[in-house]
C-alpha cells in the first residue's frame, strides 16, 4: 500500500514534468523573441518599423508594413478560395456522401493535412506558376498564386474541424426540419448550419492561422517583393518569408530586425488564438 | 425555391472566384504585351546579390544597393533556375558552379561566362570563396585541412568542379592525422566543399568532416562562437567581425547572368544589365537591337 502510493507520487511528478515541457517551450521562445526583438524595434523606432513602407536592410530601412499588409492579403485570399470549398465539403461529407465514396474521400484529406509544405510550394511553382502566366501574362508569382495554394493548403484543417462541427449537431435538429417539410439543402443552411456556427467558425480561424504561419510554399510562390501589392497578380512579401529568405546571411541589427518581425508575427498568432479560445468559450455556454 | 437557395450560394461563389481570376487576367494583358522583363534577385544580404551589385555597380548616389523593389526575389539558387527555365521573359543571376542546362548563360560585353575567361580576367563579374576562423584557434588537423584546400589537388577539383582556382600551390602529402573537421556557412561554397572533404578523406581515411549548409552569416558566427572550425562565406567580412576573424580565399566563382531558352537575346551589355535590374529597363523590346 505504502509502496504504491509512493510509486504513485513518482508517476504523478513525470507527468507534470512532460506537462511543464510545452509551457517551459512556450516561456522561452517568448523570452527569446522578445529579448532580441524588442530592442531592435526601439532601436529602428515602433512607428519606422510598423509602419515604414522600405524594406533595405543594407541603408539600414527596415519597414515591414507591405509584408504585414502581405500576410493579410495571402491569408484573406487563402480564406476567400479555402473557406468555401471546405465547408461545402465537410456538407457533403456528413449528409450526402455514401459509405464508399467516403472512404476514399476522407484518407484523401487526411494525406492532404500530412503533405509537408515544401511539397505544395513545388508544386505551386512549377504547375500553378505557370498556369497563371498563361493565363495573366505576368511573371505567375504573386498575391492570387499564393491565395489558391494557401487555400488548397487549409482545406483539410476546414474540412475536418466543419465536419466534426456538422456531425455534432443532434441529428434531430436536421430530421425535425426534414419533417416539417424543408428541403434537405434548407435543412442543413437554416438549422444545421446555425446550430454548428461556432465550430465552423472555430475550423475557419484554424484555417486562418495555419495560413498566416505557412512559410515554405509561400516563399516560392509569392515573388516575395517587399513593396506594397497592388493587384491579384503583383508579388508579395509576407512576414513569414521575410524571415525565412534574408536570416541565412543577416548580421547585427538585420538579423535583430527579423526576430522583430518574428514578433509581430507571433502577437497575430496569439490574437487568432485568442479568438479561437474566445468562439470555443461561448460555443460551451 | 428552397433549393435554388442553395443553388445560388454556390453559383455566387464560383462567380466570385471566377471574376477574381478573370479581372486579374484583363490587368496581366494590359500591362504586359510586349514582353515586361521579369527581373528575379537574391534575397537582401545575399552572398552572391551582394556580390553581384557590387561587381555590376547597381547601385544609388549613395553606394547603396539599389536593386529594383519590382524584382522578384528567392532566396535559392534551385527556385531562381526553376523559375527562370519556365519564364520567358524572365532574367535571373546564379553562381557559375550551379550552371544547368534549363536556363541559357547571357554573354556580358560580348564575352561568355567561362573558366577561362574568369581566369584570363576577360569575364570581371566573380567573386571569393573564402573560409574563416578565429585566428590562431587553428588545430593541427584543421591546419592541415587548409593547406590541403589551398595545395595544387585541392585547387585542381575546385577548377573541376566549375569554380576558378586561386593560385598554382604546392602539392600535397597526407598528414596521417585523425580527428573530426566541423565547417558551417554559405550554401554556394558548400557544394564544392563536399568534394574537398571527399578528397581528403580518401589521402586521411581517420578523418571525419562534417559540412553544415546555414548560410554565410550563420557560419561566420559559428566560427566566431567556436562552434565550428571554419565559417564558410562567399562575401568579403563585415567590420563587426573582421576583428574576431581571419579570412582565407580558397577559390573565386563566376555570376551568371541567365535567361529562357525562348529568349533570342544572348549578349548584353553590363549597362544594360545593370538598368534592367535598376528598373530603368522594364520591356524586352528596349533591348532589340
Amino acid at each position: 500500500m505504502n509502496k504504491q502510493s509512493y510509486k504513485e507520487g513518482i508517476m504523478r511528478l513525470i507527468f507534470l514534468l512532460c506537462a511543464c515541457m510545452s509551457l517551459a517551450a512556450v516561456i522561452l521562445i517568448c523570452l527569446f523573441m522578445f529579448a532580441s526583438g524588442l530592442p531592435a524595434m526601439a532601436e529602428i523606432g515602433p512607428l519606422n518599423f510598423l509602419l515604414g513602407m522600405e524594406w533595405k536592410p543594407s541603408q539600414g530601412l527596415f519597414g515591414i508594413l507591405p509584408m504585414i499588409v502581405g500576410s493579410i492579403y495571402v491569408t484573406a485570399g487563402a480564406i476567400l478560395v479555402g473557406v468555401p470549398i471546405g465547408i461545402l465539403s465537410a456538407v457533403f461529407l456528413a449528409h450526402y456522401c455514401n459509405k464508399h465514396l467516403y472512404k476514399i474521400i476522407k484518407p484523401a484529406i487526411d494525406l492532404l493535412a500530412g503533405i509537408p509544405s515544401i511539397v505544395y510550394g513545388f508544386f505551386g511553382l512549377v504547375v500553378i506558376v505557370p498556369l497563371i502566366q498563361e493565363l495573366t501574362g505576368t511573371g505567375g508569382k504573386g498575391v492570387l498564386t499564393a491565395s489558391l495554394l494557401l487555400g488548397m493548403m487549409i482545406l483539410p484543417t476546414i474540412i475536418t474541424t466543419a465536419e466534426a462541427a456538422i456531425k455534432a449537431v443532434p441529428d434531430t435538429y436536421y430530421e425535425g426540419s426534414l419533417a416539417l417539410g424543408a428541403t434537405k439543402e434548407r435543412s442543413i443552411f437554416r438549422s444545421v448550419f446555425p446550430a454548428a456556427k461556432s465550430g465552423l467558425f472555430a475550423g475557419v480561424i484554424l484555417g486562418v492561422g495555419r495560413a498566416i504561419g505557412e512559410t515554405m510554399a509561400v516563399v516560392m510562390v509569392a515573388g516575395n517583393q517587399s513593396i506594397m501589392p497592388e493587384s491579384l497578380t503583383s508579388g508579395v512579401r509576407t512576414l513569414t518569408a521575410n524571415i525565412v529568405l534574408e536570416m541565412g546571411y543577416a548580421a547585427d541589427l538585420h538579423r535583430e530586425a527579423l526576430i522583430a518581425t518574428a514578433v509581430v508575427l507571433f502577437v497575430f498568432i496569439l490574437i487568432i488564438n485568442l479568438c479561437f479560445s474566445l468562439i470555443k468559450a461561448r460555443a460551451k455556454i | 425555391m428552397k433549393k435554388v437557395f442553395g443553388l445560388m450560394i454556390v453559383i455566387a461563389l464560383l462567380v466570385g472566384t471566377l471574376t477574381a481570376c478573370g479581372s486579374s487576367g484583363d490587368q496581366g494583358e494590359d500591362g504586359s504585351s510586349l514582353g515586361a522583363v521579369n527581373v528575379i534577385s537574391r534575397e537582401d544580404g545575399s552572398g552572391t546579390r551582394g556580390a553581384f551589385v557590387e561587381l555590376l555597380g547597381i547601385v544609388d548616389a549613395d553606394e547603396n544597393d539599389a536593386i529594383t523593389a519590382a524584382a522578384e526575389i528567392t532566396n535559392s539558387t534551385s527556385v531562381m533556375i526553376s523559375t527562370v527555365a519556365g519564364n520567358p521573359n524572365a532574367i535571373g543571376y546564379i553562381s557559375l558552379g550551379s550552371l544547368s542546362d534549363d536556363v541559357k548563360a547571357v554573354s556580358i560585353d560580348g564575352v561568355a561566362p567561362t573558366v577561362e575567361d574568369i581566369n584570363n580576367g576577360t569575364y570581371t563579374i566573380a567573386r571569393p570563396f573564402n573560409i574563416v576562423y578565429p585566428e590562431g584557434s587553428l588545430s593541427d588537423l584543421a591546419e592541415d585541412f587548409k593547406t590541403f584546400i589551398l595545395s595544387d589537388e585541392g585547387q585542381t577539383i575546385i577548377n573541376d568542379e566549375g569554380y576558378i582556382r586561386i593560385g598554382e600551390g604546392e602539392s600535397y602529402t597526407a598528414s596521417g592525422l585523425s580527428g573530426t573537421i566541423t565547417l558551417a556557412g554559405s550554401t554556394s561554397v558548400s557544394p564544392v566543399m563536399e568534394v574537398l572533404a571527399d578528397a581528403y578523406k580518401e589521402q586521411n581515411p581517420a578523418v571525419t568532416i562534417e559540412i553544415q549548409q546555414t548560410g554565410s552569416s550563420a557560419g561566420i558566427t559559428s566560427a566566431s562562437e567556436g562552434v565550428c572550425n571554419f565559417g564558410m562565406s562567399s562575401r568579403e567580412l563585415k567590420d563587426s567581425e573582421a576583428s574576431q576573424l581571419t579570412s582565407v580565399s580558397i577559390a573565386r566563382d563566376g555570376i551568371v547572368v541567365i535567361v529562357n531558352h525562348e529568349n533570342e537575346i544572348t549578349n548584353l551589355t553590363s549597362e544594360q544589365v545593370k538598368n534592367i535590374y535598376l528598373g530603368e529597363i522594364t520591356d524586352w523590346s528596349e533591348l532589340a537591337e
